[in-house]
């Protein structure tokens, strides 16, 4: 195929040719040429299929508003599905395929939807499928979504990569049209820091597309100029192929940057950038929408409108026919026809739906005034066009114009409203616009060039001012106010055939007439009961149509009826870029703890633990399951010594005169009375009374206390703590810095635990029991001098010690203490191991402070100080909380020994039915303990305290189980502790 | 003689990698010790500082280079980070004996990683992960702030006019270490 619509001129590079293949057809085109201008420029018309009708459709724009010609770029997993071909930039051995049909793009099996056109009308499936019920989901719905949708994803791995940024500038400049061009011009010669961005990949907005000159020159060549001396300035960064698609809050825009999507290979790079911009001031100069005219059968190939015919001849220099009509309400269609002219082209008729004489002379063209285009002929391409006074008029093109729509999206972002502009018949951004935002040239109703350039110059000016920022260099080239003079006209009222509204959608005048009529009236409702205005293009060159026969039907006008919200994004943003190179292992960070070395190179399998990869348990050469691996670890531990990696559990370092007084604010104990050199269990509360987390507190020196944390809630409380200390206590000397990753520290717990730390601790610190007690701490050194930090704290109920070195020594500490340990038989253990000992002992963790339960419920009621001011102690003690029968944390074992236990479980008491009415309470917490030799559980029951011994049911639907456990004490190891003070 | 030795072995130690002339590398030997100034007692633990070092506390966001060549930079009005160049576990220990108990001290060495990137296209790299203003004016030199680079909390110093030290959990040095690389390659 030859590029048989190529017209002389346009901005597309000549000196080299560009080959690239449409369903498997190789063409030519030019740099500089998008597929779409390429396409029309080899003749092909017909690129895609609508989305109900499956009716041929063509390319109708020249931009990002394209409702027709969606295409599959590339291939294999590169395949990009809903492409706009007016958007992509052509580039040498570009595959593309067209999308939404069933054999061929000519032949496609489901045109005959288009024959069943009467039985399809808007909400057909919700009427038509109501019957029989059951079939809806098995059989209707499949099939509907079986023949909805436009293009196919690959189904594979996105093998492109993306990334995200952050940008900042005194002045964020969207759009690089004449407005834009001339506030980027007027803030960068300024001084200002400003950033222009432009979805084209060739800035100069409708200068490009037109004849318009600026001072005598051409208005691209004076775009090209502009761009240049921007591009000189530092203080400039000018982003083309990049749409502002969001405004956020407080100056906060969301980009997306096509970085290599006009490129063959992506080369490693990646292929789009999702930008924050955070902007001190933004001006919007996003240019104006052409809008279409309904008429009969007005979606054929060959079909544009008219300021987008005026673009592919002016700027790809391509045509789509050789005999063009135009159809316009305005002055700009005259433009069209004008410009066509000039390259050469045939226009056989200008019909203006205004009775005026003809705006220009058209030699050749006839001129039909207060008339309208009523249907057309043609299938894959058009033939003629009738008039409403019944004249046939062949062309294979037509150009329709119905006014433009100024860009208005950005400015209700944030809610804000447009509002209705007679004269322009359209809606112009209102005065609730995003703050730091202003609107200049066509996307605030300045539809003329010279309107445009001063509006631009004039608003940046206005920005900077504002910022305290003197402008400069806002004189603009001379420009002409060229005619605009509109009159509303939304649909050929004569047309009998079906006239498209909503091209992406396939939605007619029928449609939105039908939806009024049965009671679908707010503009809201219309939008969902049509779709009108949803899917890729979101409505931008429908919408308003379909509001003015709307507000027609109504008996309202189109104010009255008003708009649907405008939301990001402005056009799709494909998921790749929101993820960004959050994907694979690096999908999140994730955190290491120091012995992690030698815990992989020791068998361990690894548990995620919010962010931390902790050990769960050492597998041992012999072992089936990770069972006998923890029951290993557990029984030797208690045997003998077993080593664990506890560096995951928060550590704060607190110091200051009134350090002591601040952790009793914070925990619901008392802290300020702990001696020096010892540790303290303690509870904090929320405001409301309810368990926040645990932990314990050593008292390093006078004024320097050293607390853990959960794992979890690491964060928090450090956060919950600073807020404390700021806020509540600002008059408290105390200061808090995290330290947990800091420390490596290793649970050492068994009865031969102080024998193995004898090893490792230097000589001359005494860790017998009697100078170094339980909830002992202090300072030692090990291995030689190395600074280390020892506390005699227990999670297991064993004799035990926690011993801390400075981190960078971690994976070495746990090879020195298992190595010391080996005459011990030490063993590593991992959480499954350290859990399951826990449970024995009866201890709690996140299972049972879980946001729900008090310090009474688990049995700590006593601990809650009212002897001072603390968080939590004064709504801990409503009646509610502190209720005899309240649920209270018991131990639990199956009457069935054998019988495994199930968290989750609810208890009820024997003879009651399983109800909610009847719940007795929940278990929180199960291990196998091989210890005991049987499944062992903690959980809360109602009046737990009072029920030892007592047979209820543990009664699980989801597991649809049901068993009977005896409530036992939750120590089901050592409960009189013994074996952790010896 | 302990029967056991301890080798330590800081995450990223030694990392240096170089993309055409922008490096990005571990310090070697980076201490660091927080230093909190006590409440009614900061105008002493200021003069304890000058007296120390030569140099004022900076001001919040600020950093300054002292004549030991430590730097010191003041992340909140009542704490400052000092910044030196030591092997030994007892970083602490080397400030309080300059300080004399006229602050409170936390050995933070081993709680940060720390890398440096260098050359003409940290800023650009930067930009990929940074939400803050890198801009020349914006962040001058010797500036310091906390931030958040790919969901990692992060130090931010500007030590030289296309040179950034960055602090970020050790823990996680693998994936800040993998974050910074990743905007390198971006952008190079």
């Amino acid at each position: 195929m030859t590029q048989v619509n190529r017209l002389p001129g346009g901005l597309v590079d000549r000196s080299e040719e560009v080959k690239f293949q449409f369903n498997d057809k190789w063409m030519r085109g030019y740099p500089g040429d998008t597929l779409a201008s390429a396409l029309m420029a080899n003749g092909q018309l017909l690129v895609g299929r609508s989305f109900k009708y499956h009716r041929p459709r063509g390319v109708f724009t020249a931009g990002s508003e394209e409702p027709n010609a969606l295409v599959q770029l590339r291939r294999r997993a590169e395949q990009e599905p809903n492409t706009r071909a007016t958007m992509i930039e052509l580039f040498e051995g570009l595959y593309a395929t067209s999308q939404n049909h069933r054999g061929s793009l000519e032949f496609d099996l489901l045109a005959i939807n288009d024959f069943f056109a009467p039985f399809l009308s808007a909400g057909f499936y919700y009427k038509t499928f109501m019957w029989p019920k059951a079939f809806w989901e098995k059989l209707y719905e499949p099939i509907i979504r079986s023949a909805a949708g436009l293009g196919r994803l690959s189904m594979k791995e996105d093998p492109d990569s993306y990334d995200k940024g952050f940008l900042h500038c005194d002045l964020l400049v969207i759009g690089a049209g004449p407005a834009g061009l001339a506030a980027a011009l007027t803030a960068g010669r300024s001084g200002a820091r400003v950033i222009l961005a432009d979805e084209d990949f060739r800035p100069g907005g409708r200068l490009n597309a037109e004849t318009l000159e600026l001072g005598g020159m051409a208005g691209h060549a004076w775009a090209e100029e502009a761009v240049k001396e921007l591009a000189e300035m530092d203080n400039v960064r000018l982003m083309s192929r990049t749409t502002v698609y969001g405004a956020y809050d407080h100056g906060i825009y969301g980009v997306l940057e096509r970085c290599t999507d006009h490129l063959r290979d992506s080369n490693g790079k990646p292929r789009q950038i999702l930008w924050r911009i955070y902007s001190k001031r933004a001006v919007l100069a996003a240019g104006a929408t052409e809008r279409p005219i309904a008429f009969g059968n007005n979606d054929r190939p060959g079909i544009l409108l008219a300021g987008a015919m005026r673009a592919y001849a002016n700027r790809y220099a391509v045509a789509p026919g050789k005999q063009i009509a135009v159809f316009t309400n305005n002055d700009d269609g005259w433009r069209t026809a004008a410009d066509l002219y000039a390259k050469g082209v045939e226009i056989t008729t200008v019909v203006d739906s205004r009775d005026k004489p003809a705006l220009l002379n058209i030699p050749g063209a006839r001129h039909f005034g207060g008339q309208a285009v009523m249907d057309t002929v043609g299938r894959a391409g058009m033939k003629s066009i009738q008039l409403t006074n019944g004249q046939v008029i062949p062309c294979d093109g037509l150009a329709v114009s119905g006014g433009w729509n100024p860009n208005v999206h950005l400015t209700c972002h944030q809610r804000g409203r447009p509002e209705w502009r007679e004269d322009l018949c359209a809606f112009v951004p209102g005065s609730d616009l995003p703050p730091g935002m202003v609107v200049a040239g066509a996307a605030n109703g300045a539809m003329t060039l010279a309107a445009a350039l001063s509006e631009g110059a004039v608003k940046a000016s206005a920005q900077l001012e504002d910022l305290g920022i003197k402008p400069k260099g806002g004189e603009m080239p001379q420009a002409e106010d060229e005619p605009r003079d509109c009159a509303a006209f939304w649909h050929v009222k004569q047309s009998k055939n079906r006239a498209w509204v909503d091209l992406q959608n396939d939605v007619t005048v029928k449609d939105v007439k039908l939806a009024n009529t049965e009671g679908f009236r707010s503009v809201e409702l219309l939008k969902r009961y049509t779709t009108m205005g949803m899917a890729t293009d979101q409505g931008k060159t429908s919408n308003i149509a379909g509001l003015a026969i709307l507000a027609e039907e109504a008996g309202k006008t189109i104010p009255e009826v008003g708009t649907t919200i405008f939301r990001p994004p402005y056009t799709p943003v494909p998921l790749g870029a929101l993820a960004g190179r959050a994907r694979g292992k690096d999908f999140r960070p994730y955190r290491l703890t120091p012995s992690h070395k030698w815990t992989e190179e020791n068998g361990a399998s690894f548990v995620t633990v919010g962010n931390w990869l902790r050990a769960e348990w050492y597998t041992q050469p012999g072992e089936k399951g990770w069972r006998d691996s923890v029951d290993r670890e557990v029984l030797q531990t208690r045997k003998s010594v077993g080593i664990c990696d506890v560096t995951t559990l928060g550590k704060i370092d607190i110091q200051g005169k009134d350090a002591g007084a601040f952790l009793d604010m914070v925990y619901a104990n008392t802290f300020s009375t702990l001696k020096v050199g010892r540790v303290r269990y303690g509870l904090m509360l929320r405001e409301d009374g309810i368990c926040y987390d645990d932990g314990t507190t050593a008292r390093m020196g006078e004024d320097h206390y050293v607390m853990t944390t959960t794992t979890a809630n690491a964060v928090l409380v450090f956060r919950r703590m600073e807020f404390v200390r700021q806020c509540l206590c600002p008059d408290m000397d105390v200061h808090l810095i995290s330290t947990t990753d800091g420390w490596a520290q290793f649970a050492v717990a068994g009865p031969k635990s102080r024998d193995l730390l004898r090893k490792v601790i230097d000589r001359d610190h005494d860790i017998s029991n009697d100078a170094f007690p339980f909830m002992a701490c202090g300072h030692v050194t090990v291995c030689g001098g190395t600074p280390a930090r020892l506390f005699r704290i227990s999670f297991s109920g064993e004799l035990a010690f926690e011993i801390a070195v400075p981190a960078r020594y971690g994976n070495s500490m746990m090879a020195v203490l298992n190595e010391a340990g080996k005459e011990f038989d030490a063993v590593p253990y991992g959480t499954e191991a350290l859990g399951v000992m826990r449970i024995e002992k009866g201890h709690c963790t996140g299972n049972e402070l879980n946001g729900q339960t008090t310090a009474h419920n688990i049995g700590l009621g006593k601990m809650v100080s009212q002897k001072k001011a603390c968080i939590g102690n004064v709504l801990s003690q409503r009646p509610e909380m502190i209720r005899e029968d309240a649920v209270r944390l018991v131990g639990f074992r199956p009457v069935d020994r054998s019988r495994k236990l199930i968290a989750g479980s609810h208890f009820i008491t024997k003879g009651d039915t399983a109800s909610m009415a009847n719940d007795q309470g929940w278990m929180t917490s199960v291990a196998y303990s091989p210890n005991l030799g049987y499944s062992i559980g903690l959980g809360f029951l109602k009046e737990g305290q009072n029920r030892m011994g007592e047979i209820v049911r543990a009664v699980s639907p989801i597991h649809n189980t049901e068993m009977e456990v005896e409530v036992v004490s939750p120590h089901f190891i050592d409960p009189e502790g013994e074996r952790l003070r010896g | 003689m302990a029967e056991f030795t301890l080798t330590a072995a800081p995450p990223l130690a030694g990392h240096d990698e170089t993309f055409g002339d922008t490096r990005l590398h571990a310090p070697q030997d980076f201490a660091i010790v927080s230093v909190a100034l006590p409440l009614g007692g900061e105008t002493a633990a200021k003069k304890a500082i000058k007296t120390a070092y030569g140099v004022e506390l900076p001001a919040p966001g600020k950093s300054v280079v002292a004549k030991g060549k430590e730097r010191i930079l003041r992340l909140a009005p009542d704490l400052a980070f000092v910044f030196f160049t030591h092997a030994g576990a007892d970083a602490e220990t080397i400030v309080a004996d300059k300080l004399k108990d006229k602050a409170y001290l936390t050995d933070q060495t081993d709680v940060w990683t720390a890398l440096e990137l260098s050359g003409p296209m940290a800023r650009a790299a930067l930009e990929r992960i940074c939400p803050l203003d890198l801009y020349t004016d914006a962040f001058a030199l010797n500036d310091g702030a906390r931030t958040v680079m790919e969901h990692l909390g992060t130090i931010i110093l500007r030590t030289d006019d296309d040179t950034y030290l960055l602090l970020s959990a050790s823990s996680s040095a693998d994936s800040f270490l993998h974050a910074i690389e990743t905007s390198i390659k971006n952008v190079i």
